[in-house]
This record gives structure tokens, sequence and C-alpha cells, in this order.
């Protein structure tokens, strides 16, 4: 008997539960379904819907099809943000995971006393307000006047501009601000899958002579390929949901310059009204953002808990 | 038992007497970025005028909570009673969720009581209605001037006079560089600044051009925007505005260095005189504003005159379907507007009145009633600073900075306000 329930497998005792037991653990998962229906799904499906609708001038709602997708995808802006959401995420994605893992790297293994000093101040930026940091950076910016200034007039350097007033340069200052940000959840995620990582497999890599860069290249970055791929994973959901650094810097601009999904949708639907071509490039993100995250499970795998924690 | 019979009878009768008391007391509700300060004192004179009536207000900053707050309400028809608005495309965008105000206000300020508005005023407040709809759906509070203003004790250091011609304000801006000062702060990552400026050009090259261009009646690129856009990109290249305008804001870094006395020139507005009537500590030149004073753009090209006051409607309120069935909202809104409400603001200093005859009182000194009333006597006279739709400002906004960055040419720019104004105008 007991030989057969462990060859029938979990299928088969899931079938012979009794009608009262399944209806009871359905009514634990309702709680989580019904709070997934009405603040997820509900919503999602709501600007689906109004991505068909285009309003007309005297406020009345008409439905239009694809018109509002055309209208999206026929804008030069779009191909702007598509750009500069390319541009943002092979940079800040690749940077922020070499920054933040080598200060894991060198804070875990190379500092003592100092550990939670060094942790704490690297994370500070991931729990500062957006607000002030966009502050704090449009003044570092700033030429003449500005903190970044002060210290390169003692190498005799004059900003003649702000690089955020640049069109061609604002990008690339937005994504210097944001990796200052992120850099610390980064150095977070290694930490904790330095932390996991088996004692014993290291202490038999030194058994074999591994040391210094050749311990940390061959044994303990393949072992974070977890946090790696987390940080990938969310990296790409985090540079689609771009928008608070952006709106508070630049706007977009200058002239679209830095425009990003986050505040070009925001420009649609709150400051132009047009509610259906902002909902359309809603559900053009979310559509990329599922495309993207499936293609990564797909190709590196779903295993994202750290190796030494996994459950077997 | 007779004294727990007394008890229960007292507790009951005060039970009732304070729920019929709470019943008696209306509330309205009011949402706005209007500063909180004085809006609590606005809310204090009116409760105090109407003690039945208790207004909840909530302040929101205007971009994106206000923004969006307005957007998730109006979709869930949980709109406040009342609602801060800007007259064009933020009025339009709620007219369906707003109560047409013509037939309160006639009853409450006469048949007559449009005129009382300045002219500015009058036109903004109807400004994207559709063709034929003659109501009004905003109740403008509080007008603005937009205008130069200089730090005149800087001014006075440096031996400057406030410029009369382009020459003298290149001269002007040279001299306050040269003195280690920023010339002329332009917040130019803020479109709203650089559409403030833009207008003060084009209404000298001919007046009101920039209403009709938005109406469709003169092309975005006509002569006079044409040379209006070149001259704003002169104030870049120039050196009127300081290095690096494209990514500075005007609030709160520029109005900080400009209140500081780090600053000799700013395209501002009227507003600007409330700095003085900020919580201390202000500075010497903030203080009683004794450190400023204003002009208007000198012509930038021979031939044109300075720049004509260009202004309107600074901040106003609409009533919402809901407000319009609480008949104490409409009270406080008519307060607010053109009463004691606004009178409150007025002594603060927030802005210049919407309706005429109203003026600032209480501690105000000689040199700052001496700027109001410049202001009062050229908001009669004032052109248009608003847009019918938000596309065409956006188009615009999106315009000045290609050219300030120097990626679009004038001509090229103005074409795609053009093309914007068109849609708008065929949406319509």
């Amino acid at each position: 008997m007991r030989a057969e329930a462990v060859r029938a497998g979990p299928a088969a005792a899931i079938e012979r539960r009794p009608a009262s037991r399944t209806s009871t653990l359905y009514l634990f998962a309702l709680p989580a379904t019904l709070l997934f229906v009405v603040f997820i799904a509900y919503p999602i499906l709501w600007v689906a819907g109004q991505s068909f609708y285009v309003r007309s001038g005297s406020g009345t709602s008409s439905f239009a099809g694809l018109a509002n997708y055309v209208t999206v995808l026929g804008d030069p802006t779009f191909w702007i943000v598509v750009r500069n959401m390319l541009l943002w995420g092979v940079i800040t994605i690749p940077v922020q995971m070499l920054i933040g893992g080598v200060l894991a790297y060198f804070i875990e293994r190379h500092t003592h006393a100092l550990r939670g000093f060094f942790r704490t101040m690297f994370f500070l930026p991931v729990v500062t307000s957006v607000s002030v940091i966009s502050l704090v950076w449009v003044q570092i910016y700033a030429p003449y006047y500005g903190i970044a200034q002060e210290y390169l007039k003692h190498v005799g350097f004059v900003m003649m501009t702000s690089p955020i007033g640049d069109p061609k340069m604002a990008i690339y200052a937005l994504v210097i601000v944001n990796i200052w940000q992120w850099t610390g959840f980064s150095m977070l995620m290694y930490i904790a899958g330095i932390a996991n990582l088996p004692s014993e497999v290291l202490d038999a890599a030194r058994v074999d002579g591994a040391r210094g860069w050749r311990l940390a290249m061959h044994v303990i970055v393949p072992m974070l390929a977890p946090a790696t791929k987390s940080l990938l994973l969310l990296g790409v959901i985090g540079t689609l949901q771009t928008f608070p650094i952006v709106h508070l810097m630049t706007g977009g601009g200058p002239n679209r310059a830095s425009e990003v999904f986050g505040t070009f949708i925001f420009k649609q639907s709150f400051v132009l009204g047009d509610t259906g071509s902002g909902a359309a490039l809603s559900v053009i993100v979310l559509v990329v953002a599922l495309v993207l995250s499936l293609l990564q499970i797909v190709t590196l795998g779903a295993r994202l808990t750290p190796a030494g924690k996994e459950r077997a | 038992m007779r004294k727990m019979l007394f008890l229960a009878t007292t507790i009951l009768t005060a039970v009732l007497a304070a729920g019929s008391a709470w019943a008696d007391e209306k509330e309205v509700t009011v949402w706005s970025w209007f500063i909180q300060s004085t809006m609590d004192k606005s809310i204090a004179a009116f409760e105090k005028a109407h003690p039945d009536i208790k207004v909840k207000y909530t302040y929101y900053n205007y971009s994106p909570e206000y923004i969006t707050a307005l957007k998730a309400a109006a979709a869930s028809g949980s709109l406040p009673d009342v609602i801060g608005l800007q007259p064009g495309s933020l009025t339009q965008q709620y007219r369906d969720n707003l109560e047409a105000v013509n037939e309160r206000a006639e009853k409450e300020w006469g048949a007559d009581w449009a005129r009382k508005i300045f002219p500015v005023n009058r036109k903004q407040m109807q400004m994207g209605n559709p063709a034929g709809d003659k109501n009004y759906y905003i109740v403008p509070q509080e007008s603005q001037v937009l205008c130069i203003w200089y730090n005149r004790k800087i001014f006075e250091k440096l031996n400057i006079a406030a410029p009369k011609t382009y020459d003298e304000l290149k001269a002007a801006a040279k001299a306050l560089t040269d003195g280690g000062y920023i010339p002329m702060f332009q917040g130019a990552a803020d479109g709203w600044q650089n559409e403030n400026v833009f207008l003060m050009l084009a209404n000298q090259f001919s007046p009101g051009i920039v209403d009709k261009a938005q109406a469709g009646e003169t092309p975005w690129t006509a002569p006079e925007l044409v040379e209006a856009m070149k001259a704003w990109k002169g104030l870049f290249d120039d050196g009127i505005f300081q290095q690096g305008a494209l990514g500075a804001h005007a609030y709160p870094t520029g109005a900080q260095l400009f209140a500081q006395g780090k600053v000799g020139m700013m395209a501002l507005g009227s507003w600007w005189m409330q700095e003085s009537k900020f919580p201390p500590p202000l500075s010497e030149y903030v203080q009683n504003m004794d450190g400023f004073d204003f002009f208007y753009m000198p012509p930038v090209k021979q031939g044109n005159p300075a720049s004509p006051p260009v202004g309107g409607i600074d901040i106003g309120y609409g009533l919402t379907k809901n407000g319009g069935k609480n008949p104490a909202a409409w009270t406080f809104l008519a307060e607010l507007t053109n009463g004691a409400g606004l009178q409150e603001a007025l002594n603060d200093l927030n802005d210049l009145p919407a309706f005429d005859g109203h003026s600032p009182k209480g501690d105000i000194t000689d040199h700052v009633k001496e700027m109001s009333t410049r202001f009062m006597t050229d908001l009669p006279k004032a052109e248009n600073q608003r847009f019918a739709s938000p596309a065409v400002a956006e188009a615009l906004d999106n315009a000045l900075a290609g050219v300030a960055a120097g990626s679009t040419e004038p001509e090229a720019a103005l074409a795609t306000v053009q093309a914007a104004t068109e849609k708008a105008l065929a949406a319509q």
C-alpha cells in the first residue's frame, strides 16, 4: 500500500483528498485570488479595454479598434522612448550588477568591524526619496554654480552646460543617477548570495589552490548565478517602470530626448488627456515586460533563489 | 433606580444633541495645489463667517500628484466638491465633471458678474469650450502678470539701470556675469517658464498673435513668430540666460538662488511678491520685497515696443457635479474667489485678484503697494498667456527646447506646433 502511494506520487494523493479538505484549500487561496483579481487583473483588463477607445473633443468615447496602437507606433517619440529604454537597460543592469557584485565581494570578504557601516552606506541611496535624489543631482550637474563644478574648478575644469540640458547627453546623465541609486540593491542581493554560499565548497576550492581572482571568477561568480538572474529580471522590469527620476529631473526633455515609457504614458494620459493612447502604451509595455520575463525564464531558467537555500 | 434613569436620560439627550449638531454642520471638500498656509487662512475666514460649514482641504503637489488624483477620482465619480483648476486644458479635461456656474454666479453677484472679472481672465474662462458653449466651468480666484524681476540692490551695486533696450539687457547680463552673478536665471527644463518668455517675445512682435495661432487664424510659421523664436534662441546665445539653462528648474533651484541674491534677473510674474510673506528667516532681498522690482522684456528688435503685459488666471476653482448637490460648496467657492477667502489670499500677496475691486490689506510696505498697483494697472490690458489645447502647449514646449538646444531650426520647430494645432482643432 505504501509502495503504491509512493509510485502514484503527489497527484494521486491529491485525488484521494476528501472534497471538504479540497474546498478548505481553495478557501485559503481565496483572499490572494481576490486581491489579485481586484487590484491587478481588473485594472489590467480595464486599461486594455480603454486602449480600444478614443475620446472626442466633446468628451464622448467611441470604439476605435487598433487606432490608438497605430497612432502610438507611428509617433516618432515612441521610437525615441524605445531607444532610451534599450540604452537604459543595456547600461544600467550590467553596470549595477558589476559594481554591486564587486562591492559585495569586498565588503563580505575584506571588511570585518566596518561591514555593517559599509553595507548601510552603500544601501542608503536605495531608501532615499527620489525627490531628494533628483534635487541633489540637478544641483550636482548644474554648470558654474553646481556641486560638481565646485570640485572640478580645482582641476581647472569648467562645466559649460548641464548634461541634463543637452539632448545628446540627457539620457546618459539620468542613467548615471539611476546606477548611483540602485547599485546598493544589487550589492545587497549579492551579499545575500555570498552569505549563503556553502562553506565546504569554498574550503574545497581553497584546498585545490583557488585564491583571489580565480576563486572569485571560477567559484563564487558561478555560484551566485541565481542572484544574477534575479537582478537581471528585476532590472528589466525596473527599466520599463522608470518614471520618477526622469519626471523630476528632465520631464522627458529637452525636446523629448530623455523620454521613457513612464513619462510618455504619464504625458499622454494625464497631461494631454489622451487616455486611449496612454492605455495602448501601457499595454505595449506590459506585453514587452511579459515577453522579456518569459524569455529570461526560458533561456536562463527559473532558479532564482540563492544556491545554498534552494529546496530539493 | 431614579439615579440610573436620570443618568440614562442625560446621556441620551447629550447624544441626540451632539447628533443633531453634527447633522447641522455641513462639510465642503476641496482639492487643490494652492499653498496650504494661505488656504488655511482663507478657510478660517470663511468658517468664521459661516460657522455651520466646515471646509476640508487637501493639498497636492501639482504634478504628478494633483493631476493623477483628479483623473482617478473623476473615473470613480469621487471628486470633491470644489477643485482647483487652471483655465483651458485642465478645465476642459474635467468639463463633464463640472457644473456650469453661470446661474449661481448671477444669483450671487448680479447679472453683470462676468464684467467684474478682468477681460483676459474672462476670455480664459471659456477657453476650449465647444463651439456655442457659453457656460463658465471655472471661477477665477487670482490673476497674474508676467514680467522680468530684477534684484535692484545688485543692479545698484553694479551701477546698472533696469534695461530699456536689448543692448542694455545684454550689457546688464554681461555686467552681472562679470560680477559673479547669474545673469537671468531661466529654468528651461520647465516648459511653463519657456512658454512665458516666448509669450513675452511673440506679443512684442505682434500683440495677440499666439492667440490667433492657437485658434488657427494665423499659422505658427508666420514671420513674427519665427522672429520671436529666433529672439528666444538669442537669449541663450547672447548670454542673457545662464549657461546650462536647459537643465535647470525655476523652482526650487532658481527661486532659491534669486531670493538669496545670487541671480540678477528672472522671468516670473506677480506671484513673486508672496515670497516676502513666507515664514522667516527671509533674505534681505525678500524682506518686504526690498531687493526686487520688475520690468517688461525690452524690445528685442529695432522698432519693436517692449513686451506688453501678458497674463491671466493664476488659479481658479470649479464646482464638481458632486459639489453641485452640496449648497455649501458654492457658498465656499464664492467666498474663496470673490469674498473673505480671496481677501486673505491677497493679504498674503499670493497674487493679484481675478475680480476687480480688491486689493491687499494689512502689513504691506509702500514699495510692495506701488508694485502691486503697477501690476493692477497693467492687468486689464494683459495679453492671454494660456493655451486651450494641452497638445499645442506641449508641442510649443518641445519646439522651444529643441531650438534652445540647437537641435531644431525655428521654422521647423514652429511647423511641428502648427501640425499639433491643426490636429487639436480638427479633434474639436
